[in-house]
């Protein structure tokens, strides 16, 4: 780990005298070895009710057929580490695509694919993400599991690519012994057990019904959708506006630990029904079609043998998942997309050829995406985080900075080719706004320096999120409102100059900087292992600590019976009743009863007459609060549905519509309520949804006996933390250098020709929108293009298709306000005065255009139309300022966009 | 972390169960971000809490029961959990069998099924993720637990941690991995301890030999304790105190394994003065209270006391006195006339002392603190009503009784105005609302001024635009005003840099007065203005500025 520390980041600030060097030094690799582009690996597997499990696709199992050079196989060529990750067999053949081989899948998929599905499938509608760690040979392996959707016309043919292969398997007569499809039986059982409903539950798929389908709108769910509807809105209401001091990055990161938060349960969220296509069509309409049928992707990283590059891939991978996952959905589209134009092929060995060039291809762009993500240089000091965490360097980091950004005043003098680009920067990196916000709080230091957030500080430690996803919403400028994400990209032959802007954008595209705490290395007492006081003796004398004897109750409240018997009616929570109705429904598997649900039925008419007991003898505390239980009821009896083993699920449906009536029991006296428990518990069988048959009563008095106790305090154990910067985070990772090649995921990169970047960005930006790295909704994906030979900047948008003359996007207009700030900044710098104080005379006059999005947001406040000109006078506002502050307004007035849309 | 982890184990003769839980309580949001747009739900997330008791205990008790045989159990049915609470962050982490928040249960339950029975580990013990959005998202790791009298002499069991946010617990893997693989090992080898002590009283593999073809080889129909809690395993008594612990410190550890630091701007230069003046007070009141040993009323006479709060709005006396009042800066303009008003304006924010004299100490002071907002804190000096006349190094904002007669040298002086309120003479037959402040009082302006006040400053200018656009509303008046003042303030700073602390030349602060945007018309005006609002900055900045330079020569010369 040091080395690679001081790898990445032992570097200095060089000394002051050559600044033109700064830019252009060395821009540092991410990776501490080499990557091989074999080392991933692509598995698409089927799973069908009738045919088995299938392997669709196996990139080990592929060969190329190749007749001018038999050897070529691309994956062979590792690129080299400054170069490019070309896939160059395809650059120069396009018209002949290439042909492909496939023979016998590799030895392990069988237990690849058990993997990928598990023992027992699950009903489960949406998609499943898994991951696993195979020790040896040591791989890490990604998995998405995916439901079917077929359309009308093609589901009666769903299984042409399977006969495909099975016919190629006759095409190629030296491979016929197993080339093409693995047919894998049922894994054995894992275990055994007694219970017959034990093997019920593997042998039937894990019943779960997708949530969405089975609520209705105004149901008690209402609760946790309209949490995740508001975070799914683009746009919340006119009303929410924070200009009252709380930056948009302290609500985002709010909402964020309440989205994320365990205590609201899961909730469903944005993107829940991803499913995989098998048709063009959208789903059919008829629910008969529908089978069941899986479709899972996996991709498997080989890691390196060495420890340390194992580990620094590792800590890579699992902190840039984000980013992994959004290319292998891309990946998945692909193969859609595959599966669905092989389909249409008659003939069967082209079908497969279709299809396997296809994949292939889509798999190339997957490796080299991924190889260029490692692999790409950084700018190795990024200048806001640099002077953000460095206090001591700050003067000499201010100095090289101005200097950097004078030399590219002069460069672009004539086209404001700066002005223009940060304007473009200013308007769509947003993450700047909350750092010019001015504090409330006296300055801990010194009155230059900018305080931390202490609301988000106590925010973090009370409600953690994650700061990583923050860091990412940041870089990305995902504060406005509608969100928006953002890139830029600096194309330039000339290497220098686009390092330049690159380390003068590094300046204004800001996020948090990262902090990691780590427990020293050989710490003696880690409150990690349970049992470390004791490994020398398991005898009870020698307990561990802490001992439970001084233990006294404590007055830790998590709402005691007596508390809950006592509340009011009207904070009646839905979740009253999901228990019972959750632990009945799981009754249909208990074992012993010859008809699940025939004992089902047994419990519902016992609950009717409760609920109506309850109504009738305690009416008035029942009161108005009746209407509000009923309402929130009936929908928190379809959310548990999950019944292990169950084999029908509109059984149960219907019996839980029939239970309603036992939610009431909040309102009735103890001695009511212990008869319902007591009813509750002789019907169901504990937590089993495996079944065992020992049903034993337990008396409720000895149950209440232990409600009413409270938890034994314990301290929390503490431990000795070290703390230090964070090296996988994305304020490093997603700041690009000079790269040999466009990349989709950075924030800030620089390349040489714009000639991939035209290919692929308005797919990638479509990407964007579609599966957002960012995990939450975003409505528009921007990407800034700033061009140093042709002196030009463009925004080019994911809602924008065609744009005149066959250019990428449109130009920016130039901002008179950043203009001048930028003018004047350097005009200071220009008459020697400090450059500490320039940087802060910068930040002054970037909290001025704060405090102007301020009063245009205030403007516009109950307005309908905007006068450009009222604007001018009045404010001060040019027309060229009106999409930097509405902007910039919109991050603490989420309404202004509304209005000026 | 916002996240929840528990022990699994599969039981040879019940499946898969949830034996040990430990959850995280966060405390009520420290603040949401307004008040009014708190996110839906909240109050039902709130009687979720309140109304957990019951079916909770429901839950934990049902499971309990003395159906469970040893091996499912972890706390005895009377137990009633671990808390611990993190007295710094207000979170609680409690341990139960199974979780207390119903919605929490299924999940678990859910977590502990595909982890034991239906996801596939290579080797059978190792980690593996799972999930999907509707049941949340599960770090699991497997591992088996020796036991001599179990089949295969070995038991297994898994650890899951589940949480809603999936790119947190996969960002947290390698951590979460680690610790959790001490966990483990540190159950296994006590575990092991305790298996080979066994072996050597009564080798089992012998016993099970001998017996090899009677029943009583099945584990389920062996003596009542074939399935052994966790506890006996182990030999560890207090094995779930420590658990619990173990739990709590990783739920901790790994949601405050990364941290931010998130910068703000830098407070505003009004802010910091507020925050001076507010701390000198705090002293001098201490001094006072010593000296006099807090006997007398230290009350200091009429002189406006600093509020920490905004001080554009906030007035806590005028609230206390009656009679017509100034709303507003626009307001103020159209009760005195454009003429009247742009001359006030002008005197206002050249530093000159603004005296009004009347017999309204309310009126007074409103248009004290209408006419304040045109300047930045620590250019206000004001001494809203006073018996006698105070010298204009005292304050440049003074109200005077009627009778007060103004010295000469301040009369004759170009630096000061005085604005006389006369009462109007009037019959009593029409009660006047309070509004109407032209129908009771009439306003005298009179100043030995002799320069022009129409030309400069260029804020005053913008200003004036926006007070004479009705179609904008108060507060985007105000607002305006605080963008120009912010702006003013930052040119300020840069010629106090400038000329005070770098000392340059007449020639270089033409250049910058220039690229600061203060030359041109008025630039006469817009110069006195910078440099009375010089005298306004916090002392904070200056003495840091003062000692940078230091620092910042050296680094230039570097």
């Amino acid at each position: 780990m040091p080395t690679l520390l001081q790898k990445l980041f032992g570097k200095r600030a060089v000394g002051n005298g050559s600044a033109r060097d700064c830019s252009t030094a060395a821009e540092q690799c991410w990776a501490s070895a080499e990557f091989d582009l074999a080392q991933i690996r692509l598995i698409v597997y089927q799973d069908c009710e009738k045919r088995g499990r299938q392997v669709l696709f196996d990139s080990t199992a592929i060969h190329k057929l190749d007749t001018s050079e038999p050897t070529a196989d691309e994956t062979k060529t590792p690129p080299n580490r400054s170069g490019a990750c070309h896939i160059s067999s395809q650059a120069d053949d396009k018209d002949k695509p290439p042909s492909y081989q496939y023979t016998r899948p590799a030895s392990d998929v069988n237990m690849i694919g058990e993997m990928m599905f598990g023992s027992v499938s699950m009903s489960y509608k949406g998609s499943t993400l898994k991951i696993h760690h195979i020790r040896s040979p040591p791989q890490l392996m990604v998995s998405k599991v995916f439901s079917t959707r077929f359309g009308s016309s093609t589901s009666g043919s769903t299984n042409t690519l399977q006969d495909s292969f099975e016919s190629m398997s006759q095409t190629f007569p030296s491979h016929t012994s197993s080339i093409g499809v693995c047919r894998v039986r049922s894994a054995p059982l894992l275990c055994l057990a007694r219970s017959a409903s034990f093997f019920a539950a593997h042998s039937n798929p894990v019943d779960m019904p997708s949530r969405g389908h089975s609520e209705d709108g105004d149901s008690g769910i209402a609760r946790s959708a309209s949490l995740s509807s508001l975070l799914a809105t683009p746009l919340p209401s006119p009303g929410s506006s924070f200009s009252s001091g709380l930056s948009s990055s302290y609500q985002r990161r709010w909402l964020r630990s309440q989205a994320t938060s365990l205590q609201h349960g899961p909730m469903p969220r944005w993107n829940t029904e991803e499913m995989f296509s098998l048709s063009d069509e959208s789903c059919s309409s008829n629910p008969a079609m529908i089978q069941r049928k899986k479709i899972a992707i996996s991709i498997i990283i080989s890691l390196p043998e060495r420890e340390e590059e194992n580990h620094n891939f590792q800590e890579f991978f699992f902190s840039h998942f984000p980013l992994f996952e959004s290319h292998m959905n891309k990946l998945k589209t692909a193969i859609e997309r595959a599966m669905i134009v092989c389909r249409r092929i008659a003939e069967s060995s082209q079908r497969v050829q279709v299809y396997l060039c296809r994949v292939m291809e889509a798999l190339g762009e997957f490796r080299m995406t991924v190889w260029n993500l490692y692999m790409a240089p950084r700018i190795s000091e990024p200048v806001w985080l640099s002077m953000i965490s460095q206090s001591t360097e700050r003067n000499l980091l201010c100095q090289r900075f101005l200097k950097e950004m004078s030399l590219l005043m002069e460069h672009g003098a004539k086209s404001q080719f700066l002005a223009a680009l940060l304007t473009a920067v200013l308007t769509h990196h947003l993450a700047w706004v909350s750092t010019v916000m001015p504090s409330s709080l006296p300055p801990i230091k010194s009155a230059c320096q900018k305080p931390a957030s202490q609301t988000v500080d106590l925010l973090a430690k009370s409600h953690p999120y994650n700061p990583l996803w923050a860091q990412l919403g940041d870089l990305y400028g995902a504060l406005g409102s509608p969100v928006r994400v953002c890139r830029t990209v600096v194309v330039g032959r000339r290497r220098e100059l686009v390092q330049r802007v690159l380390y003068v954008l590094s300046y204004f595209i800001r996020c948090s900087d990262l902090q990691e705490h780590v427990q020293p290395q050989g710490q003696m007492d880690n409150p990690a292992s349970p049992c470390t006081s004791q490994t020398t003796d398991p005898t009870p004398e020698k307990t561990c600590t802490p001992k439970p004897d001084p233990l006294k109750p404590t007055a830790c409240v998590i709402g005691t019976s007596e508390k809950a018997l006592n509340s009011d009616l009207g904070n009646a929570t839905p979740g009253t009743s999901v228990e019972q109705n959750h632990e009945i429904l799981l009754t249909d598997t208990n074992s012993t009863s010859p008809s699940p649900s025939l004992e089902s039925t047994a419990v519902r008419p016992e609950f009717t007459e409760m609920g109506q007991e309850c109504f009738g003898e305690d009416s008035d505390s029942v009161g108005g609060g009746l209407e509000h239980i009923l309402a929130n009821q009936s929908p928190l009896l379809h959310r548990v549905q999950f019944h292990i083993g169950s084999p029908s699920e509109t059984a149960n449906d219907g019996q839980a519509e029939g239970l309603t009536g036992a939610g009431c029991e909040r309102g009735l006296d103890r001695k009511l309520h212990q008869r319902l428990l007591s009813d509750i518990w002789r019907k169901e069988s504990s937590d089993s949804a495996l079944g065992d048959s020992d049903d034993e009563e337990t008396s409720p008095r000895e149950l209440y006996g232990a409600t009413e106790q409270k938890e034994y305090e314990l301290p929390l154990p503490s431990c000795q933390v070290e703390s230090r910067a964070s090296v996988n985070h994305f304020g490093h990772s997603l700041l690009g250098g000079y790269c040999p090649q466009y990349m989709p995921d950075f924030a800030l990169h620089g390349i040489s020709s714009d000639l991939r970047l035209k290919q692929c960005l308005m797919a990638d930006l479509e990407h964007t929108v579609l599966h957002p790295a960012l995990d939450e909704p975003v409505a528009e994906a921007l990407c800034i293009v700033a061009d140093t030979d042709r002196l030009s900047v463009q925004v080019v948008t994911s809602q924008r298709r065609v744009c005149e003359g066959g250019r990428l996007g449109r130009d920016v207009m130039v901002s008179n306000l950043v203009h001048t700030l930028i003018t004047s900044v350097l005009q200071l710098f220009a008459l020697n005065i400090a450059s500490d104080f320039c940087v802060m005379h910068l930040e002054d006059r970037l909290q001025e255009v704060y405090f102007k999005s301020r009063s245009l947001a205030e403007y516009l406040r109950g307005q309908t139309r905007v006068h450009v000109k009222e604007l001018g006078l009045a404010l001060g506002i040019e027309s060229s300022d009106i999409p930097l502050l509405a902007a910039v307004a919109s991050t603490h007035s989420p309404y202004v966009a509304q209005i000026l849309l | 972390m916002n996240a929840l982890v528990a022990l699994c184990h599969f039981c040879e003769l019940h499946g898969p169960r949830t034996l040990f839980c430990t959850e995280a309580v966060h405390p009520p949001s420290p603040s949401p971000p307004q008040p009014g747009s708190a996110i839906p739900g909240d109050r039902d997330r709130e009687a979720d809490r309140e109304g957990e008791g019951l079916t909770m205990r429901a839950n934990s008790s049902a499971t309990q029961r003395a159906d469970m045989c040893e091996g499912c159990r972890s706390l005895p049915a009377s137990h009633p959990g671990f808390v611990s609470v993190d007295s710094e962050t207000g979170i609680r982490y409690l341990s139960h069998q199974h979780p207390r928040q119903p919605q929490l249960f299924s999940v678990v339950r859910q977590a502990c099924v595909r982890s034991l029975s239906c996801e596939v580990c290579p080797g059978r013990e190792g980690p593996i993720f799972f999930g999907d959005e509707q049941h949340g998202f599960v770090f699991s790791h497997t591992f088996f637990i020796k036991d001599s009298l179990a089949r295969g002499f070995q038991r297994w069991y898994s650890i899951v941690v589940v949480a809603m946010d999936r790119i947190y617990l996969i960002n947290s893997w390698p951590f979460l991995l680690r610790h959790l693989r001490q966990t483990i090992q540190s159950l296994q080898d006590t575990a092991l301890k305790v298996f080979d002590n066994e072996q050597c009283v009564c080798p089992q593999r012998a016993v099970r030999m001998n017996s090899a073809f009677s029943p009583a080889v099945f584990p389920h129909q062996r003596s009542g304790n074939a399935a052994r809690s966790l506890t006996s395993l182990t030999q560890h008594s207090n094995l779930w105190a420590s658990l619990h612990s173990s739990f709590s410190w990783l739920l901790k550890a790994c949601g405050s394994r990364l941290t931010e630091k998130l910068l703000e701007g830098a407070p505003t230069e009004d802010t910091l003065v507020l925050i001076e003046r507010q701390t000198e007070q705090e002293e001098e009141m201490s001094g006072w209270d010593c000296a006099e040993g807090g006997g007398s009323n230290p009350q200091p006479s009429q002189s406006e006391s600093v509020q920490p709060k905004d001080f554009q709005f906030d007035d806590g006396r005028q609230e206390d006195l009656l009679g017509p009042k100034f709303k507003s800066l626009r307001h103020l303009r159209q009760v005195l006339g454009a003429n009247d008003f742009r001359q006030l304006a002008w005197h206002v924010l050249m530093g000159n002392q603004v005296i009004w004299r009347g017999a309204d100490p309310g009126l007074i002071q409103s248009a004290f603190n209408v006419l304040k907002a045109l300047l930045p804190v620590g250019c206000v000096r004001a001494v809203s009503y006073s018996p006698h006349y105070e010298e204009a190094y005292r304050c440049n904002f003074l109200g005077l009784s009627p009778d007060v007669p103004i010295p000469a040298h301040v009369s004759s002086s170009e630096f000061s105005m005085l604005v006389d309120v006369l009462n109007v003479e009037r019959g009593c037959v029409n009660p006047v609302s309070d509004d109407d402040i032209l129908s009771l009082y009439q306003f005298n302006i009179s100043s030995a001024n002799t320069q022009p006040t129409d030309k400069g400053p260029t804020l005053l200018n913008k200003i004036e635009v926006a007070l004479s656009n009705e179609n904008l509303s108060v507060e985007v008046v105000s607002l305006c005003l605080l963008c120009l003042k912010e702006e003013w303030m930052n040119k300020v700073k840069v010629l106090f840099k400038f000329s005070k602390v770098d000392g340059r030349g007449k020639e270089d602060t033409q250049k910058v007065l220039a690229l600061l945007g203060a030359t041109g018309p008025g630039e006469e005006d817009n110069v006195r203005l910078l440099k009375f609002w010089m005298t306004g900055l916090s002392k904070l900045y200056k003495s840091h500025l003062m000692t940078a330079v230091r620092g910042g020569e050296r680094t230039l010369t570097q």
